[in-house]
């Protein structure tokens, strides 16, 4: 009944600075006015507060944790590793993941117990009085102090490594013998924050045997499963209701203070809040950790010939076999480009730190930074023009992967042409200081993880219900419900979108991943198709049925016959909202060729995004300071489903990506100490950083979501601080091997110092 | 934080007197607060009574000739907006947009700024090039020094027990510029920044280095290499130079000693540079 | 002595305020006693915006600002920009110009754009307005929407 159908590749712009887009957002109002209630929002009667008590050391022995002097305080309730029994009884949490921990601390602040209190002041005070006793251990907070060179054979079996991945293809030793050039480099890039605006936030109550938290969460049916875990209950007696979030960026996808806020809940009978202050939000944040990464790649003829990629991840308290990040980010070491033969390596090493945790498009911004840097320097060295170079190489339809799979349709050739063409224009009339870069990434829409939806159609609206909430960019709010008006030919004004709570709403994965609307929209499609079919049953006919929209109600139409939707509910549809139809999406991906894996797991892409950018920057050729002046962005989409929300996407993920291109760093002291906790010390770009940035998006290529899309949310951020790294090398020379290109950083490249 | 009595003293006697009534570090005195709320939150300090002077008729400005008195506890953003600031304290201006926000300029205050002398300031390179100086009042009167003789050190001053500052002066318009370094240009602190002015009465000019522990300095030396009014390219080179290599510098996490000896020499260059253009006349 | 009530006019309604500590910053007491929510803690260190009110017209960071010291005061919030010809100018520009994401920075927004406005007046460019806001922080947008809802507001000023 529906078919999927792809025009030839057009192009279609859609510029920023032009002219204005109307507001597709129905969420506007209620954030302009201040009524939507976030997650620190949340105010109940009878509500207490709470707080943590931090490790006072990144590693250590635990002697003893004495809640005592906490306890003494009026209306103080602490509760640490020896209170859980009562807490939970019968319950056994994960032994990996203790709530509190009994014998050994592994990072600086890791929560050792908790406080509640009837006021914030007095939960501060109490979680302060609580003494703690840890016989320091020596503390691990550099990668390089494990391993300052590339480990040997056994370090896969070292206690410091969460995860270790090695595949290959081909005789590279040969290769690398027997070619033209072959270049060796070290990189090296930092940790990164989230920096969502909003700190983690719930509040927690435990009533009628159910553990019940609200909270400002990416993923509530996750989050749900995580805490269950944690605490050793059932999934079915936890229920979490998502709150608006402040941005989740990854930051928000996993249980963090939810368990000890269910713990005092059920401690004190009541209901209990638990935020962070922002200090606490980098502390406690788990997010990218720095890396050193060593490339060499072997060219002959202007080809090349092989390459060899080696990733040392700092993955902090990483658990082993838990590490996603390793097996995953190496592919966006080798990609997008052909390679015939090839070794890739990757150790995930722990340090005292806590553990890694997914940003937006976890460290693919990065490793992207290395590849373009480096196969631009390999051109150089080569003797061979850069964008040439890597042109003849970049994936395309058909091609396969170094791991083996089929590369679908792909448009990260026509974006690169269209990047190229405007880094040309621009390096025309280009200033002295300044020079154009030009980079691309790819990424692959996460319908690796499934969701259902109902969808409710009352005789004068639809309604979608879902179980996520809005985290901001649009795809759950502007993004399902456009795909919903297009499955069922519906104006977009008659959808809305509704969330229910994990106790009555149909499963999804959560919103992360850029998956959102293409799973949802998935699980749309197919519940449209639900819906048709039963709407036909109920008119009798035969052929297609059509929804349309005549004297202001929904109307079903089949050949000749129209009837109204109205008539077609019965009497308990009626009272009930409508009539009522689910579909699922049932998270599929590739396939990888397991011949070429020698060790560890690496992850199949489900489609192909290309992203090719151009920046322009001007760079104080005294103090290394670089400025970027001009974006642009290019973005294979396969078709876009909302035009306000998608360009948004693209213009935030840019200026997060520039923030992780030349300002944002935390930085580490040799005890484990975050020593820039704070947003004035960590640094996000402030609006008087942001370029004019024109977006234009590739549509054509089909992607794994309805109509052919392609997620949206992560691929800006991907190629920035490349295309960054780019530019400054075409403005002065200076090629910087580390991130963030800092301004000392670039002055030591221009050998200022 | 442990709970303090808060005061709103309405005349200077009641204020000076309400210094007087603790021991030291028991009693904080709130201009626009901005620098006090970290002291308290951060447990640096637990004073036990916060006196406001937020009832003091001090948020002033006064053009009286070539001098420029401005009250302690004006916030900062209404000097800013001052008509008259742009054309006879040209640094000036450019050092008090540095601070901060709008938001945060809108309660900090010179007082305060003063009074705190956190060694990154933005303000007070440019009251030493400027030749500012701080009227205090106390129980034993009043007195005026100089900026450079009021900061002693990193958050250390010489009001004694019981004073308060009531007013900044300048002495005289001043070609000048503030240019600084940082990571981003907006809301942050300078890791390395240069006031430079010169003074139309004396024929010499004014270099001070800020950003660099434990506070900003003069830097005499370069000074002289400027000679008088418009200073030769290489002149101006080795004075930026001398300025350089003079400071005690220090390698920490943030930045190396190199590169903030390297952005001592641009600053002090590109500062000296910066007055010249915009007075054609010294030129 | 600490006043244990305190006067405030909170957009535009008067409201004494019990037994507020000295210590007790009018961000606390703006959501916690005041029951006004919309204005948000953010970095809670002045860093970020979030927290912006207006005190007699003017903008200030509520998390840097002890509630007594704004005694006696008019304080308007982001729930008091729908009264305010202003502050209601400026919510539908940025509705016009999709200048929103997640909302957490939108209310700092709207009212330290309000407050700047009116202090600056109609004479203002867009640019010396997006200046004066470079102490609210966003995510989320990358700003240009923002800077589009600055825009409509001054369309005669570029």
């Amino acid at each position: 009944m529906h078919r999927l159908s792809f025009d030839r590749p057009r192009r279609r712009a859609a510029p920023s600075g032009g002219p204005l887009i109307a507001s597709g957002r129905p969420d506007a109002r209620t954030k302009l006015d201040g009524s939507a209630v976030f997650g620190a929002d949340l105010d109940v009667p009878g509500m207490w507060w709470a707080a943590l008590v931090p490790s006072p050391v990144a590693h250590g022995r635990l002697r003893s944790v004495d809640l005592s002097p906490a306890r003494a305080l009026e209306g103080v309730v602490a509760i640490g590793a020896a209170d859980l029994a009562a807490l939970l009884p019968g319950a056994t949490g994960d032994p990996d993941r203790p709530i509190f921990p009994t014998d050994t601390v592994v990072y600086r602040n890791q929560p050792v117990a908790a406080v509640a209190a009837p006021t914030r002041e007095l939960a501060r005070r109490a979680a302060r009085a609580v003494r703690v006793e840890v016989d320091p251990l020596p503390v691990i907070s550099d990668l390089e102090q494990v391993f300052p060179d590339w480990p040997g054979s056994n370090a896969e079996s070292s206690p410091y490594v969460a995860a270790h991945v090695r595949a290959r293809e081909g005789d590279l030793d040969a290769i690398f013998q027997g070619a033209e050039t072959v270049v060796r480099e070290t990189y090296r890039t930092s940790s990164v924050h989230q920096v969502a605006l909003e700190p983690h936030a719930c509040l927690a109550e435990v009533k009628d045997g159910k553990w019940r938290v609200r909270t400002c969460t990416q993923t509530p049916f996750g989050t749900r499963e995580d805490v269950a875990s944690l605490l050793g209950v059932p999934e079915e007696s936890v229920v979490v209701e998502g709150t608006w979030v402040g941005g989740g960026f990854g930051g928000k996808g996993a249980a963090l203070l939810e368990p000890y806020a269910l713990l005092l809940a059920k401690a004190t009978g009541r209901p209990v809040r638990l935020a962070l202050g922002y200090r606490e939000e980098f502390l406690l944040g788990r997010t990218t950790l720095p890396s050193v990464i060593r490339m060499e790649t072997a060219v002959t003829g202007g080809r090349i010939v092989g390459r060899r990629v080696r990733l040392l991840l700092d993955v902090g308290t990483s658990l082993p076999g838990r590490d996603f990040a390793t097996g995953y980010s190496i592919g966006f070491l080798l990609g997008p480009y052909r390679t015939p033969v090839f070794e890739v390596e990757g150790y995930a090493v722990r340090t005292n730190k806590p553990a890694f945790g997914p940003h937006r498009a976890p460290f693919a911004p990065q490793c992207v930074f290395v590849l373009e840097s480096h196969l631009d320097h390999v051109a150089r060295e080569a003797g061979l023009d850069p964008l040439e170079f890597r042109a003849a190489h970049l994936w395309k339809e058909g091609d396969t992967t170094p791991l083996g799979q089929a590369v679908g349709p792909f448009g990260l050739v026509t974006a690169f042409e269209l990047a190229r063409a405007t880094a040309a224009q621009w390096r025309a009339d280009a200033g002295p200081d300044s020079g154009v870069g030009v980079a691309v990434g790819f990424w692959s829409t996460g319908t690796g993880a499934g969701g259902e939806v109902r969808l409710r159609l009352s005789p004068t609206d639809l309604t979608v219900v879902q179980g996520e909430r809005e985290i901001g960019s649009g795809s759950v709010l502007a993004g399902i419900a456009s795909v919903a008006a297009r499955s069922l030919e519906l104006p977009r004004e008659r959808v809305s979108v509704a969330y229910e709570d994990t106790s009555s709403a149909p499963f999804d994965s959560g919103v992360f991943g850029s998956r959102t609307t293409a799973a949802l929209g998935r699980a749309v499609q197919a519940a449209s198709l639900t819906l048709l079919e039963e709407i036909g049953k109920r008119l009798g006919g035969s052929g297609p049925v059509h929804l349309a929209v005549r004297a202001g109600e929904i109307v079903a139409e089949q050949g000749s016959t129209r009837r109204p939707i109205r008539e077609l509910c019965s009497d308990s549809e009626r009272s009930a909202g409508g009539i009522v139809a689910s579909g699922r999406h049932y998270g599929t991906s590739g396939t990888i060729d397991e011949r070429k894996v020698e060790a560890g797991t690496f992850y199949p892409y489900t489609d192909f995004t290309g992203a090719a950018h151009a920046a322009q920057v001007t760079v104080d050729r005294a103090t290394g300071t670089v400025r970027v002046t001009r974006y642009a962005a290019f973005h294979d989409v396969g078709t876009v489903i909302d035009p306000m929300t998608a360009p948004a996407q693209v213009e935030g993920g840019i200026v997060m990506g520039l923030g992780t291109a030349l300002t944002e760093e935390a930085l580490w002291s040799e005890d484990g100490r975050l020593l820039n906790a704070g947003l004035l010390d960590y640094r996000i770009p402030t609006l008087g950083e942001v370029p004019p940035i024109q977006v234009t998006f590739v549509e054509g290529f089909a992607g794994a979501g309805p109509f052919g899309a392609k997620g949206l949310g992560e691929p800006p951020m991907i190629p920035v601080p490349a295309a960054v790294a780019l530019a400054v090398r075409d403005a002065t020379g200076a090629h910087v091997t580390e991130l963030p290109l800092s301004s000392e950083r670039v002055a030591r490249a221009l050998k200022l110092l | 934080m442990p709970p303090f009595d808060f005061v709103t003293p309405s005349s200077v006697d009641a204020a000076i007197a309400e210094l007087r009534t603790g021991a030291p570090g028991e009693v904080t005195v709130l201009a626009g607060g901005t620098d006090v709320m970290f002291d308290l939150d951060g447990g640096k300090s637990a004073p036990r009574r916060v006196v406001s002077l937020r009832r003091l008729p001090w948020r002033t400005v006064d053009w009286n000739g070539p001098v420029l008195t401005v009250g302690s506890t004006l916030p900062l953003r209404s000097l800013e907006r001052d008509p008259e600031l742009p054309r006879q304290h040209p640094g000036l201006l450019q050092a008090i947009r540095a601070v901060g926000s709008v938001q945060l300029r809108h309660r900090a205050t010179l007082g305060g700024n003063l009074g705190r002398a956190a060694p990154a300031s933005d303000l007070i390179p440019v009251l030493l090039a400027l030749d500012a100086e701080v009227d205090v009042v106390g129980p034993t009167g009043a007195r005026s020094l100089s900026v450079d003789q009021f900061i002693r050190g990193a958050r250390s001053t010489a009001l004694a027990s019981g004073e308060l500052i009531r007013s900044v002066r300048f002495p005289e318009p001043r070609p000048s510029a503030y240019l600084w370094q940082r990571v981003r240009p907006a809301n942050d602190i300078s890791q390395i920044a240069v006031a430079a002015a010169y003074s139309p009465s004396d024929h010499r000019w004014r270099l001070a280095v800020g950003g660099i522990p434990p506070r900003a300095s003069r830097v005499p030396e370069a000074e002289e290499m400027l000679g008088t009014a418009t200073p030769t390219e290489a002149a101006t080179r080795a004075a930026a130079e001398r300025a350089a290599r003079h400071l005690t510098i220090v390698t920490d996490r943030r930045a190396s000693e190199e590169y903030r000896r390297h952005l001592v020499e641009t600053l002090v260059e590109r500062a000296v540079r910066a007055v010249m253009v915009s007075r054609p006349e010294l030129r | 002595m600490t006043p244990t009530s305190l006067a405030l006019t909170v957009n535009g309604k008067p409201r004494a305020v019990e037994d507020v500590p000295a210590s007790e910053r009018l961000l606390d007491t703006v959501r916690w006693r005041l029951g006004l929510k919309g204005t948000k803690e953010g970095c809670r260190s002045g860093d970020c915006g979030a927290c912006t009110v207006l005190v007699d017209g003017v903008s200030m960071l509520s998390c840097l600002t002890l509630t007594h010291e704004v005694e006696g005061t008019s304080l308007t919030t982001i729930e008091g920009m729908a009264d305010d010809p202003v502050g209601r100018e400026v919510q539908n520009a940025f509705e016009r110009a999709g200048a929103l994401q997640c909302g957490y920075c939108t209310p700092g927004f709207v009212v330290a754009l309000a407050g700047l406005l009116r202090e600056r007046g109609r004479s203002a460019t867009v640019d010396e307005l997006l200046s004066d806001l470079g102490g609210n922080l966003c995510r989320c947008t990358g700003y240009l929407s923002i800077a589009r809802a600055v825009a409509l507001l001054r369309p005669e000023a570029p």
